[in-house]
């Protein structure tokens, strides 16, 4: 850190030391500033920043009073704390007092003997933070990636770091200097070959049924999965949650952009899901082709009090492309139901949620139909 | 790309941290040497890639890249040496504190000679649509159909003999270009922003003489022939690359043929549903995008066209219409929307209504009924050409019989409460049918 050399951004730390009694009011900051040797900027947290400094203090025999001020930056005054990591058994921390209409605190630490001990200040500090994006380039086949993590570190907070170590997690950190309104964007990620699934999915319950009838195209939202295992070519750490762009080899030795989602923490085990675009090459109408009440029953006043449906519903997928696909089917039946008759098989997500993957050909067309009594209706 | 505007990237070595600040140790200015733009249509976004040949010294280097005055998407910003990779690490980008639309990328060589590099980013502001005319033959059977591409560039930035490839395609994006090419700080800032006025634009007029030099250098070396444009499919997207290089200053536009088909064999359809079009008849032209129709080489790009007629007088014209339609994938049904016409009339008349088969419950009450309608439809083709015409009509009810007489062509029941009467008729030729539609309602629709 540099802070002593700016005027509007000051992190002072000054130790004074109470030989004989002085009154409390009287705050003497009299001894030079110590020198930081050593700043982390922890990073893991995206909520907030941790600042750890290391400091060499002179303490002298008796109670030091030890005077922790700042300007013009923001810190969370109850998140800062001292650790003595040298002589911890011989100056012990007395107590913390906060002067009045002052962005500081003051530790008192008494000590046996006057010594010099290395201590860790640990604090909260606003307005620097990180973002992670990541780039990835898929070939043209769209089965494997080159991915790109980058970190990108934005300080805003009003002071400046010089060489500080910058960790991200417990295993990944480096040095860096970032000043006051700097940002930096560095690598920290780069791994070539890495597996991808794309998928296609139509959910009956977003989309439209009838494209025929919309004077827009109908999209069908197209995604990339990246499994966070070693089998990927991952798999050793969480994939940091952040904005994933994605784009693809051309074949001329140039790439084309495809699109651009945010994604979620990935931890170890888990997919990433990369929604980068809508495919107008595959087309689903879905109609309903049958609603009738059957199994009526009446009151005594022959008013109706439990039916049941037999509904049909016929969906076509269409693929114009020229390489099959495997598109995800989501259908929604509400209500207490059975199935009459399904010409394809489907996995049950929930009580009123079906699955099909439906594998269409090139230039391929599947239909599937849907016929199902939804019971006890009143 | 041009010499106007601001973006220099300039090298050089670093001498001390401190210098990077001071802009003391820049050395030189590599000139472009390829400039590839790939535009989007369906977002605000072109994808811009350019070479440079850097000489770098063994060590860290830094090259500093700006881009005031234009739109461009600053956390895009990506540097790739095309050469000796291997040599060279791209450490870090900085954007420097207390300057804007600037920022520095540190390079770590191995190596010091002359290396090309490719610097890409996002732009906002340059845009592209499809749009098309058509020429129906004198009998209407054929169409000739020209394609074309009008690229326009409101980037702030000159684009001279870049070479200009389209996207068409949906892509998803999270934030818009244009407002990641605005904000004060690259990535933004943690905490509340200060609000940023968008910066002036700078006065073109004095560029202009200079703008239309260019344009004259340009169009002395431009190709004797039509360019062509090479069209590939990648991933969902369907990419246009337009042959050799194009101009196009900021603030104008170029027109680009895409194709230009003779004779494709084109339906005249005309299509009634009074839930869609009210008591009109819309007319069609109706084609597929496929081999049988000389297309299908590749989708078609949405767009507006505009349909005209040869009436084979001195090549004279008669315009039709126009249509605007969405992207068309290889293979499919193409129907363009022509508008409502009068020279096809199709008339349903109800020629009888009547209740029947009442059902009454325990109380005497009416539990169940059927409501029958006799509907006679006329169809009339006034034209001298044959036509097809398809009637559609909606019952609002899913329970109902129909029972058809006459000559109603092809019958479809469409969804289950649609159905789809599809007529063929000759020059002037006038059909009609009738059908007797019983909806049930109550208990008799149970």
């Amino acid at each position: 850190m540099k802070g002593k050399s700016r005027i509007y951004s000051l992190l002072v730390l000054t130790v004074s030391f109470i030989v004989f009694a002085a009154p409390v009011h009287a705050r003497i900051k009299l001894v030079a500033l110590p020198e930081r040797e050593k700043t982390i900027i922890r990073l893991d947290n995206p909520n907030a920043t941790l600042i750890e400094e290391e400091r060499v203090l002179t303490l002298q025999k008796g109670i030091n009073k030890v005077d922790f001020s700042w300007k013009g930056v923001s810190i969370d005054a109850d998140s800062i704390r001292l650790n003595v990591l040298t002589h911890p058994y011989k100056a012990i921390l007395l107590g913390v007092g906060y002067p009045p209409n002052e962005a500081a605190l003051v530790w008192e630490i008494h000590c046996d003997e006057a010594f010099e001990v290395t201590v860790r200040i640990s604090y909260l500090l606003s307005n620097i933070d990180r973002m992670i994006t990541y780039k990835g380039i898929a070939d043209k086949a769209e089965t494997h990636m080159n991915l790109k993590s980058f970190l990108v570190l934005r300080n805003f907070s009003g002071e400046d770091f010089e060489k500080a170590s910058v960790f991200l997690d417990d295993n990944l950190s480096f040095e860096q200097s970032v000043s006051h309104e700097e940002t930096r964007q560095l690598l920290f990620l780069n791994k070539r070959g890495i597996s991808i699934e794309k998928g296609w999915t139509f959910d009956a319950g977003k989309l439209p049924w009838d494209p025929e009838k919309l004077d827009i195209n109908v999209g069908i939202p197209v995604s990339y999965r990246i499994k966070n295992i070693k089998n990927s070519g991952l798999g050793t750490y969480a994939l940091y949650d952040g904005k994933v762009r994605v784009f693809q080899e051309d074949g001329h030795k140039g790439t084309i952009f495809l699109g651009e989602d945010k994604a979620g923490l990935v931890p170890v085990g888990e997919t990433m899901k990369i929604y980068i675009g809508d495919s107008r090459d595959i087309v689903v109408t879905q109609r309903k082709m049958q609603e009738k009440r059957i199994n009526v029953r009446r009151n005594n006043k022959n008013r109706v009090v439990l039916y049941d449906t037999d509904e049909l519903i016929k969906a076509t997928a269409e693929n114009f492309k020229d390489r099959p696909a495997i598109l995800t089917m989501i259908e929604h039946i509400t209500d207490q139901w059975d199935m009459a008759e399904c010409n394809m098989k489907y996995k049950k997500k929930d009580a009123y949620t079906l699955e099909f993957e439906i594998e269409l050909p090139a230039h391929g067309k599947k239909e599937l139909s849907l016929h199902y009594n939804r019971r006890n209706l009143r | 790309m041009k010499n106007r505007l601001i973006l220099p990237a300039i090298i050089g070595v670093l001498l001390s941290y401190s210098a990077v600040y001071a802009k003391v140790d820049l050395v030189t200015l590599p000139k472009r040497e390829t400039v590839q733009l790939t535009i989007y249509n369906s977002a605000d976004l072109t994808l811009v890639r350019e070479t440079r040949d850097l000489t770098l010294k063994k060590g860290t280097n830094r090259l500093q890249f700006s881009w005031a005055n234009t739109l461009i998407d600053p956390t895009s910003l990506d540097m790739l040496p095309k050469l000796k990779g291997k040599e060279i690490d791209i450490l870090d980008l900085t954007f420097p504190p207390r300057a804007r639309n600037l920022g520095v990328w540190s390079v770590e060589s191995r190596m010091s000679g002359d290396v090309p590099v490719e610097i890409a980013y996002l732009t906002s502001g340059l845009s592209w649509r499809a749009f098309y005319m058509g020429t129906l033959s004198k009998n209407e059977k054929t169409m000739r159909l020209k394609g074309y591409v009008r690229v326009t560039n409101n980037s702030g930035e000159d684009y001279e003999q870049a070479q200009i490839r389209v996207i068409v395609g949906k892509i998803n994006l999270i934030d818009r270009i244009a407002d990641l090419a605005r904000r004060k700080y690259a990535y933004g800032r943690p905490g509340p922003s200060p609000v940023v006025r968008p910066a002036p634009q700078a006065d073109r007029a004095a560029g202009m003489s200079e703008v239309k030099h260019k344009l004259m250098r340009v169009e002395k070396s431009m190709m004797a022939r039509p360019k062509e444009i090479k069209k590939e499919g990648l991933s969902e997207y369907f990419l246009y690359t337009i042959e050799g290089t194009e101009t196009v200053p900021h603030g104008w536009s170029r027109r680009l043929p895409s194709f230009d088909v003779k004779e494709i064999p084109v339906v005249n359809l005309y299509k009634f549903e009074q839930e869609r079009y009210g008591n009109q008849v819309m007319r069609f032209l109706s084609f597929k995008n496929d081999k049988a129709h000389k297309l299908g080489d590749t989708p078609i790009p949405g767009g507006t066209l505009k349909a005209f007629r040869d009436v084979g007088k001195e090549g004279r014209l008669s315009y039709e219409g126009k249509s605007r339609f969405k992207y068309i994938p290889l293979d499919e049904d193409v129907e363009l929307n022509l508008g409502p016409v009068a020279n096809v009339i199709v008339k349903p008349v109800l020629m009888d209504y009547k209740t029947d088969r009442y059902l009454f419950d325990g109380k005497g009450n009416i539990s169940g009924w059927d409501e029958i309608r006799v509907f006679e439809v006329s169809v009339k083709n006034t034209r001298a050409i044959p036509v097809k015409v398809e009637i559609r009509q909606n019952f609002k009810t899913a329970s109902w019989e129909m029972e058809k007489a006459g000559d109603f062509g092809a019958y479809e029941k469409v969804d289950l409460d649609t159905v789809k009467f599809t007529l063929k008729l000759g020059v002037r030729e006038t059909k009609t049918f009738r059908y007797t539609l019983t909806m049930h309602h109550g208990k008799r629709a149970e």
